[in-house]
């Protein structure tokens, strides 16, 4: 419950706290805090220095360009996002977030966040693989972009490496988009969770089964099911679900997903 | 929310004139009488608003973290990382060496300065020996071994790192089933192996049953799952020593401080008027709060050891990790013997119960569940092999339902299994076998006494709220969406007020019995009417329902009575049995504040009858706040007048008048010892009824479920304030369910526990709960002086009945509480092989 | 690390640590013990203040990101002890029992209420999400609530 001893740092812009990450080595990025608050009170990571990004106006903001491509600023909140007019652009974005956690956490967690803690729980790395998102990293030199499929590398690691930031995140037009999951309780924490993307061919991606989403293509809903197992999954057992029954759900999760996303 | 009959809101209704008093049945050794029931009206049978709300929504609440005193340490455990280990070295000298922490205290230290905790077992549980601190070896995850007192929450926490501690690990055992087993790891060598305790209860003629049964039906294997309350406050506390008389105050949340200064006085080597126990308000107690008296006799060491208050807050994980675990148990091996047409004549098991690594309330467990042997059937023939072994867990304590719950699980299973087995509808089979209300009061095989109630009624009534026409409908509607709904029912008592006599049935060497509650009440100098009790409310609303008793003995206004808030030992307002625990607030502290505040309207007619020249108390009575003679009702004496007189202006007074206008009252219920061979005997006093019908819809892909729906009936008696008890009846039915559901202490084979804080451990919340129906019918007791029973616990009905409704949907024999959409998955699987 | 800090009105400045998180701030240094603690992985809600407008949870803030912010808890709720309509609804529902979780709750019952005047009985369960009760079953503050959004 109670932190180790931290330095904190609050940078003015995005080129301050990139300079603070990379000079000092036991440095995070604070983003919204409801993951790594939680991390830090149990003593799991006990960073030296946090480098709270909040009020950087660099990081925040949704855009809709013409061709229907939604940016969305890394330190956007889920309840920004919910509440924005040009994130109804590609609806499943807003109807996801509302379904993580509770209010208070929404108000203060981050898109840029969930992505990059990259819990395998999580409902936003999927999702983001699913529709295809382009995740751009600034650091030391300049920005890159790298695609949602590249971007998660394992369990809380991501292609945003030390001394780097997430800083926005570019996801194409599109509406035909499903989330189906099986949660502790309701809107809970995810047993298992599938998002999935129908574009012509349909793209299932799968949370909870493995360190980082796990993609499968499938011509159509039909074959989703075939393709998810040709995935040969091989989910972790823990407390709420065994490997057979994630498995098992993690196949019924991602047809009703692309079922949803080809219906709309 | 329906309510049907339920609940008053604002105008009251007075005393419900609901249920005819029962003829009483002949009864053997038991010599409980119908006491005459006092039909009062007025505050009694309101939903009053409750005094204590105001300062609960303003934020102004005390509870124990609130509590400061300048220079207080805070203190943090170092805990054990391994189920079980042999403690080989143990250095907090680097911990005490960073400026800012007070000081430490190890299990060698309090293993010279107390003695180990009394334990309620006979051999072989009696033997083990229980140190406030981990003594040479650890038995479980989180066990406390070290303590550290320093300036700062943060700095104590900081410094516990530094403590070193060696351990030599050793096989833990984390399966009750293999506890006795020859290459069992044993927790406890001073009890040479395993098993703590065990005992066989036998009543009835099984053979003779089982002989005129036409057929027997076997259950191989019941399991009740580990699971508890999680009260939202944790346990708590903040000690004082006062070394110039040698006493400590202990400002916790404590929930039975008759328990707490028994157990830690002996063990400290002090009286139990060093110990001075303070509570306010407390965070919700569920039965959790019963057994920190460990943490607290650290606390009372370093108080002492360091010359400095020393606080104590005890973090979530902390909680799961090692307060007060709910019984595990299993049931083996039952037999149970039928006749076709659904009669159930009786049946044997084995319950095997799984203490955890300590015995701090157990073994009661192994008797407090024969207050309810036959469950809520009239079976005569009964036999139950009770077996409780230590395992590498948390420790078992109390839990909502204590006990009972398992058992009655155990019996509603029994019912279920048996219908399905006989192909009979489990709503038949339950009204062919409840205890009817013309059989009340009903004495059971063992000689427990169920004082009122309707079973068939209630069911009645709760089919009624639920719809039950409209469930075939709706299960085909359900069909034809892909899913699969059913229906289940779940009954089961809520027994309030121990006899704690029955604690001989586990050691027969035990000097306890009865049960006892007390309450003073007084008119102050300014006529002020001034309540206290021995009790100690975690939200039951004492001070608002003690206040209606008072305010209608006195004729005045509920808001004329100033109850004090929590519990202090220094009014000396508490007796051995003192807390609030056991559903019994309404029949023990409420009959002590009746017979305390009866002493005291006897008393002020006395005064105002000699005042008035010497009226006799028949021509006088209590109103308008005060006492006037009922023929000439000008002659008054307001109370401030009373008040004033006794406490500063009694010159004059007859020298004969024996009035104070401070009385205590010490409620003692009608209880006998019972027959320790033959275990036999009154064992509770009351017995309040539950009947809940939940509905459940499986998606047969996943196995995942919702509650759809749900119905709760309860029957508690006389209610004083409705609302408050139907707030409870709700609070029990969402905690049932969340256990039905969600919530599990489970651990991996190392002992490690997977659930140890809310991330893991769902507690649901309200976009988790059913829509809900609640009935209530009121039978009340004939032997308590209100024909109140007490209430609270819930009885688990919630697991009852969700349990069924799987079943039903399923198709599959459910044989354990814990029922995740995994476990319906799998069940669902097997129904479908 | 100096903090400013505005809660309830009332401007404080202390020198923390920055570990420190906000509810032992506002619970420890400025003894504003109204707002609890239920847990350790921020689940509960006990926490729950307004912070600038927003409804977070404070033990999953450090007091150092509080700087120069306004703050409201359950103590600023009401005014020289007269109960407010939603706190009076909350008696009359008997929408508490311990009491300990319900200072969180009518800060997102506020949160709440100010943004949607008329939350419909869903809306009110998804709003009171994230605050744990374990005495009440959640029915009884779904309705005080739902009392004072139709009234």
């Amino acid at each position: 419950m109670l932190l180790r001893e931290v330095e904190y740092a609050k940078p003015g812009s995005v080129a301050e706290a990139l300079e603070l990450l990379a000079s000092n080595d036991g440095a995070r990025a604070l983003a919204g805090g409801q993951t790594l608050i939680n991390v830090m009170k149990a003593r799991a990571a006990s960073p030296d220095m946090l480098v709270d990004l909040n009020g950087l106006d660099e990081l925040k903001g949704i855009e809709l360009a013409g061709d229907g491509t939604l940016t969305i600023g890394a330190m956007t909140t889920y309840s920004e996002l919910m509440g924005s007019a040009e994130a109804k652009a590609r609806p499943i974005l807003g109807e996801v977030c509302a379904t993580i956690a509770d209010v208070q956490v929404r108000n203060r967690g981050t898109i840029g966040g969930n992505v990059c803690s990259n819990d395998p729980t999580n409902h936003l790395p999927p999702l983001m693989v699913a529709v295809g998102a382009r995740m751009t990293i600034a650091g030391a030199g300049g920005e890159r972009e790298v695609p949602a499929e590249e971007f998660f590398l394992g369990v809380y690691l991501t292609a945003a490496g030390p001394g780097e930031l997430l800083t926005r995140i570019s996801i194409p037009a599109g509406k035909k988009d499903g989330f189906a999951a099986v949660t502790l309780g309701a809107d809970g924490t995810c047993i298992a969770n599938a998002a999935a993307s129908v574009n012509g061919a349909v793209r299932v991606a799968i949370g909870c089964v493995d360190a980082v989403p796990v993609l499968v293509t499938a011509n159509s809903t039909e074959g989703v099911a075939d393709a998810v197992r040709g995935a040969n999954l091989m989910p972790p057992s823990d407390v709420h679900a065994s490997s057979e029954y994630r498995t098992h759900l993690a196949e019924v999760l991602a047809t009703r997903a692309a079922e949803e996303a080809a219906g709309r | 929310m329906r309510r049907l009959d339920g609940a008053s809101k604002g105008g009251g209704v007075g005393f419900a004139d609901a249920g005819a008093s029962n003829p009483v049945t002949e009864m053997s050794e038991t010599t409980l009488a119908p006491a005459p029931v006092e039909v009062q009206k007025g505050w009694g049978g309101q939903s009053v608003r409750r005094k204590e709300d105001k300062r609960l929504l303003q934020g102004e609440g005390v509870f124990v973290d609130d509590v400061k005193r300048h220079g207080m340490g805070y203190l943090h455990f170092v805990r054990s990382p391994y189920a079980h280990a042999h403690i080989t070295r143990v250095d907090v000298s680097a911990a005490e060496a960073i400026d800012g922490v007070y000081g430490t205290l190890t299990g060698e230290e309090v293993a010279a300065l107390t003695d180990p905790f009394f334990q309620i077992s006979s051999a072989p549980g009696a033997n083990i020996k229980d140190f406030s601190l981990a003594v040479g070896k650890v038995r479980f995850v989180g066990e406390p071994v070290v303590a550290v007192v320093a300036e700062t929450r943060e700095l104590a926490r900081d410094a516990s790192e530094l403590v070193e501690v060696d351990y030599e690990p050793l096989p833990a055992l984390v399966d009750a089933r293999k506890a006795q087993e020859p290459d069992a790891p044993v927790l406890h060598d001073d009890a040479d192996g395993n098993l703590m305790w065990t005992g066989l209860y036998s009543w009835g003629d099984l053979d003779s049953a089982f002989a005129e049964a036409d057929r027997v039906v076997e259950i191989p294997e019941l399991h009740f799952h580990r699971f508890n309350s999680t009260p939202l406050e944790c346990d708590g506390a903040l000690v004082e020593y006062n070394r110039g008389v040698g006493q400590w105050t202990i400002h916790t949340n404590n929930q039975f401080p008759g328990f707490a200064a028994i157990m830690m006085g002996p063990a400290m080597k002090v009286g139990l008027d060093k110990l001075r126990f303070v509570t306010q308000d407390i965070g919700g107690g569920f039965g959790n709060k019963i057994t920190s008296h460990p943490q607290l006799v650290v606390c009372c060491l370093l108080a002492r050891k360091l010359n400095r208050p020393v606080q104590w807050t005890e973090w979530r994980t902390d909680f799961h990790l090692s307060m007060s675990h709910g019984n595990e148990r299993w049931f083996h091996d039952t037999e149970v013997a039928v006749k076709d047409d659904g009669t159930l004549l009786g049946f044997r098991t084995k319950a095997l119960d799984d203490a955890g690594a300590w015995l701090r309330y157990e073994p009661l467990g192994g008797v407090i569940w024969a207050q309810v042997t036959p469950g809520m059937y009239r079976w005569r023939h009964i036999e139950l092999d009770f077996t409780q072994v230590a395992t590498n867990k948390a420790p078992v304590s109390p839990n909502r339902g204590y006990s009972r719950m398992q058992h009655l699980w155990f019996t509603e299973r029994v019912i279920d299994i048996v219908a399905r087995e006989l192909g009979l509808d489990p709503v038949e089979v339950r009204k062919k076998n409840y205890i009817r209300a013309e059989d009340m009061p009903y004495e059971t095989p063992n000689g427990c006494v169920y004082d009122s109630g309707d079973y068939a009624g209630m069911l009645d009534l709760a089919l009624e709220l639920i719809d039950w026409g409209s469930i075939p409908g709706k299960k085909a509607a359900a069909r034809e969406r892909g899913k699969l709904l059913g229906v289940g029912i779940g009954s089961t008592l809520d027994s309030g007020t121990n006899n704690f006599g029955q604690s001989r049935l586990i050691n027969p060497e035990l000097q306890f019995s009865g049960n006892n509650e007390v309450a003073t009440v007084k008119l102050d100098i300014f006529g002020e009417i001034v309540v206290t009790l021995g009790t100690t409310p975690q939200g039951q609303g004492h001070e608002t329902t003690a206040a209606q008793v008072v305010a209608d003995i006195l004729n005045c206004s509920v808001d004329d009575v100033h109850v004090r808030a929590g519990h202090d030992s220094y009014w000396n307002s508490h007796a051995g049995f003192s807390g609030t625990y056991a559903s019994q607030f309404a029949v023990t502290g409420l009959s002590a504040v009746k017979g305390a505040t009866e002493m005291l309207a006897a008393e002020i007619k006395k005064l105002a009858g000699a005042v008035f020249g010497g009226v006799p108390p028949e021509g006088l009575e209590l109103a308008d706040g005060g006492v006037r003679i009922k023929e000439s009702p000008d002659a008054f004496l307001p109370f401030m007048a009373c008040g004033a007189i006794i406490n500063a202006n009694n010159a004059g007074l007859p020298e004969d008048l024996d009035v104070t206008l401070n009385c205590r009252y010490v409620y003692r219920p009608p209880f006998e010892v019972p027959d320790v061979e033959k275990k036999f005997g009154n064992l509770t006093l009351t017995y309040a009824t539950q009947i809940h019908v939940a509905v459940v819809e499986v998606d047969p892909e996943t196995g995942a479920y919702e509650i759809v729906d749900y119905a709760a009936v309860d029957d508690c008696g006389k209610r004083i304030n409705p609302q408050i008890v139907e707030g409870q009846v709700m609070g029990a039915t969402a905690q049932a369910l969340g256990a039905a559901v969600h919530e599990t202490y489970e651990y991996d084979e190392d002992g490690n526990l997977l659930t140890p804080n809310f991330y893991d451990y769902h507690v649901p919340h309200a976009l988790d709960m059913p829509p809900l129906a609640t009935g209530a019918l009121e039978s009340p007791s004939p032997f308590t002086p209100l024909g109140t029973k007490g209430m609270g616990e819930g009885g688990g009905a919630g697991i009852h009945a969700v349990c069924a409704a799987i079943q039903d949907a399923t198709g599959a024999i459910v044989t354990d509480s814990h029922n995740p959409y995994q476990r319906v998955w799998r069940l669902l699987q097997e129904a479908s092989a | 690390m100096d903090v400013t800090v505005a809660v309830n009105g009332t401007t404080y400045e202390r020198d923390v640590e920055p570990r420190k998180l906000l509810i032992h701030l506002l619970r420890d240094d400025l003894d504003l013990t109204g707002s609890h603690v239920g847990c350790d992985t921020g689940n509960c809600g006990a926490c729950s203040v307004i912070l600038d407008g927003v409804l977070v949870k404070s033990c999953m803030l450090l007091a150092v990101q509080a700087n120069g912010a306004s703050i409201e808890t359950v103590e600023g709720l009401s005014e020289d002890g007269e109960l407010t309509p939603l706190q009076q609804a909350f008696n009359e529902h008997h929408a508490l029992q311990c009491g300990y979780c319900t200072p969180g709750m009518l800060m997102s019952a506020t949160a709440l209420l100010r943004e949607n005047p008329s939350p419909s009985e869903d809306e009110i369960k998804k709003a009171l999400q994230g605050n744990i009760c374990r005495c009440t079953g959640y029915w009884n503050i779904v309705e005080a609530v739902k009392s004072v959004a139709d009234a």
